[in-house]
């Protein structure tokens, strides 16, 4: 059987997108790995354009705008992400916030949400990524693309099908150097880190003191699907090595580190 | 004449007073949304986040469209996969329709027998003969009746048509316009093409590439855009040549594949003498370097415009008011107070140094699709009809678009009809 395979890119989410899709039978042939990364990414564009908070023009700048006022009718796609965030939030005793200035409120029954607080915002970075490729997954389904891998950012990766793709992990204050070789099949991975090789202070804050993090780890996460790989990685690196090593004790995950000192 | 920036934001802001807000004794409006593809879902979307809309039912005679589509729209709305049930059973208030161009016509219309208020996404219709129909029917019946041209409802668009009205470009001489792409607007099939139902299949989830339900480019895309040049020159043009073929995507579809087009637009000048503007229109499949804008050109100044950002260019040694600035620090602060008073333009850093500094339209909240269906409804609960795009806009866009796929046909120069 001729195996066909398709590559595409885009910028968005102020970062790159990349698909990378083999067809699984010859039935499926470029035109169609073509129309269905086309999809994929039209996706992600869309899914920017709901969840950015840069984009005035987005919904999360909507409810942002009215934060410490009214409560804002969404879409029950958005309405069912924010709710998986305030899940994620509880699950992760607070280290996975969303939330900056103010607490979250969601009213199902109405499907509104509403920000207490005039400063409060929400601020998607830690999940949206994640997010985008899981839909992206859905995508690949419905239109019987089974091996595959999806990329947003070099940090939140999706491998589709039972076939492993090799994921080298960078150093990120090194970023010559690969700290290792990951096989990934059929998960989710998102990688964290505090500081990167260009910035001096961790853009990532504890959600509980609201203070930059301090430290050059950086925590690497394997689960079922995207999101959750994304929300545990900024979860876990926020509690530190200490506390999420107690935390994990509780739960299934794969988690792996990247230590400062690595050369 | 002399523009000053009172008069100029005077102008903008009654652009921007329209909106429409529910109030809490309103009673919801009724809406039904037939045809629940990628652009329906676009549009159930917005309309569940529109406060006073009641979101009953949705339609689609494909399967894997309507559950997306209830999917989005909740469980209170029930579905259909047949509209003509949909309208009778529930008799909604108002619908929104997004199918294919090929059904525009047949669907609105039965909408508007059955008493509906009735949004249609753009094009209109498919021939200039079925959009004449459809807006004598609108008129006769009375209905609230909008189409999708959603830069109507952008503020930036809103915000530049005011400018260009006030005379800040001064004369319009030209309109340039392009939206290209690199893709190759296929959408995908969820079966084997060895399936029996694959050619079927194709055809429907592929519309917009055959001509029997689609009028390609033109519609799909250049509708938007040729409707910027219609309102920002209050006409429409009075006649075409264009150029246009299959030349990369030959892979079994009719539509073209890249258009070329030159416009001319007769308009009368304050001294009373005709002069002609001519609006050129592309559209390419395998190129996005120029992505999609409109340059509304004029004798003081160049208007880019795209759905997330507009920029004013002044043209170098002109009259127009200054935007920079004074040195005199009394009218710099009387500026000050107008400039945040209005929020309207703001210094842009843009990289195209040669054009000067442009100003940026800064008032690009809202997003254009939302804002359309608010104002819809709004109109809706008033029963108000000079909806902001009403079926002569949308019939003079509909002429304005076809004129351009039969001059390719024809190789002639074709007559507004």
């Amino acid at each position: 059987m001729k195996r066909t395979s398709y590559q595409r890119s885009i910028t968005a989410m102020s970062t790159r997108f990349d698909v990378f899709l083999y067809g699984s039978s010859a039935e499926y042939d470029e035109q169609h790995l073509e129309a269905v990364a086309v999809a994929v990414l039209e996706e992600v564009i869309r899914l920017d354009g709901v969840l950015s908070r840069f984009d005035p023009r987005s919904e999360i700048a909507r409810v942002n705008r009215e934060a410490g006022k009214a409560a804002v009718r969404v879409d029950r796609e958005l309405f069912a992400l924010l709710e998986t965030c305030e899940q994620a939030r509880q699950a992760t005793n607070g280290f996975f916030d969303v939330t900056q200035g103010g607490g979250l409120e969601l009213d199902e029954n109405a499907c509104t949400v509403r920000l207490a607080g005039s400063d409060a915002r929400i601020d998607l970075g830690g999940i949206g990524k994640g997010y985008a490729l899981d839909r992206g997954r859905e995508i690949l389904r419905r239109f019987h693309v089974t091996n595959a891998l999806l990329q947003g950012g070099t940090s939140s990766v999706l491998a589709v099908g039972d076939e492993a793709w090799p994921i080298d992990l960078r150093h990120p204050i090194n970023p010559d150097a690969i700290v290792g070789r990951i096989e990934l099949a059929n998960r989710g991975l998102s990688c964290s880190a505090a500081r990167h090789n260009d910035r001096q202070a961790s853009d990532v804050v504890n959600p509980l003191t609201g203070a930059p993090l301090v430290g050059d780890d950086a925590c690497v996460v394997l689960a079922e699907n995207a999101t959750e790989a994304e929300i545990f990685s900024t979860a876990l690196l926020a509690m530190g090595r200490e506390a999420a090593e107690l935390y994990l004790a509780k739960r299934d995950l794969t988690v792996g580190w990247i230590d400062a000192d690595f050369s | 004449m002399t523009i000053t920036r009172r008069t100029f934001l005077g102008t903008a802001g009654a652009a921007l007073a329209a909106s429409g807000v529910a109030r809490a004794e309103d009673s919801p409006v009724r809406v039904a949304v037939i045809g629940t593809g990628g652009r329906g879902s676009d549009l159930i979307r917005a309309l569940t986040t529109v406060d006073g809309v009641e979101l009953i039912a949705v339609c689609d005679d494909y399967p894997p469209h309507l559950e997306q589509g209830a999917k989005y729209a909740g469980p209170q709305a029930k579905t259909f996969s047949d509209y003509r049930r949909l309208l009778d059973e529930l008799k909604p208030q108002a619908v929104v329709i997004a199918v294919p161009l090929y059904l525009h016509y047949q669907i609105a219309s039965d909408c508007l027998v059955a008493g509906c208020d009735v949004f249609l996404e753009k094009t209109m219709c498919f021939t200039v003969a079925e959009a004449k129909k459809l807006t004598a029917q609108v008129s006769a019946s009375k209905r609230v009746f909008q189409v999708g041209l959603q830069r109507r409802a952008n503020a930036i668009y809103k915000q530049a048509q005011a400018m260009v009205a006030a005379g800040m470009i001064g004369q319009v001489t030209a309109i340039k316009s392009q939206w290209h792409r690199n893709n190759s607007w296929r959408r995908p099939v969820p079966v084997p093409k060895s399936d029996a139902n694959w050619p079927k299949l194709e055809r429907k989830l592929n519309w917009r590439l055959y001509k029997a339900y689609s009028a390609g480019l033109m519609a799909e895309l250049g509708s938007h855009q040729m409707d910027v040049a219609n309102w920002f020159l209050g006409t429409h043009p009075k006649r075409v040549i264009a150029s246009g073929g299959i030349e990369y995507f030959r892979d079994g579809r009719e539509v073209y594949d890249n258009i070329s087009c030159l416009y001319e637009y007769e308009l009368m000048a304050t001294n009373g003498k005709p002069y002609t503007v001519r609006a050129n229109y592309t559209s390419i499949c395998n190129n996005a370097y120029e992505g999609a804008a409109e340059l509304i050109m004029g004798t003081k100044g160049s208007l880019y415009l795209t759905s997330a950002k507009g920029l004013l260019f002044q043209e170098k040694g002109t009259d127009v008011v200054s935007w920079e600035g004074s040195k005199d620090q009394q009218a710099a602060d009387a500026n000050a107070a107008i400039v945040t008073a209005g929020k309207t333009l703001k210094l842009s850093n843009d990289p195209w140094a040669h054009r000067g500094s442009p100003f940026e339209i800064d008032i690009a909240e809202g997003n254009d699709t939302r804002d359309e269906l608010v104002s819809f409804i709004d109109h809706v609960r008033r029963q108000d009809a000079k909806t902001i795009c009403d079926a002569n806009v949308g019939l003079a866009d509909c002429a304005t678009i076809l004129m351009a796929n039969q001059s390719v046909e024809s190789g002639e120069w074709v007559k507004f009809a």
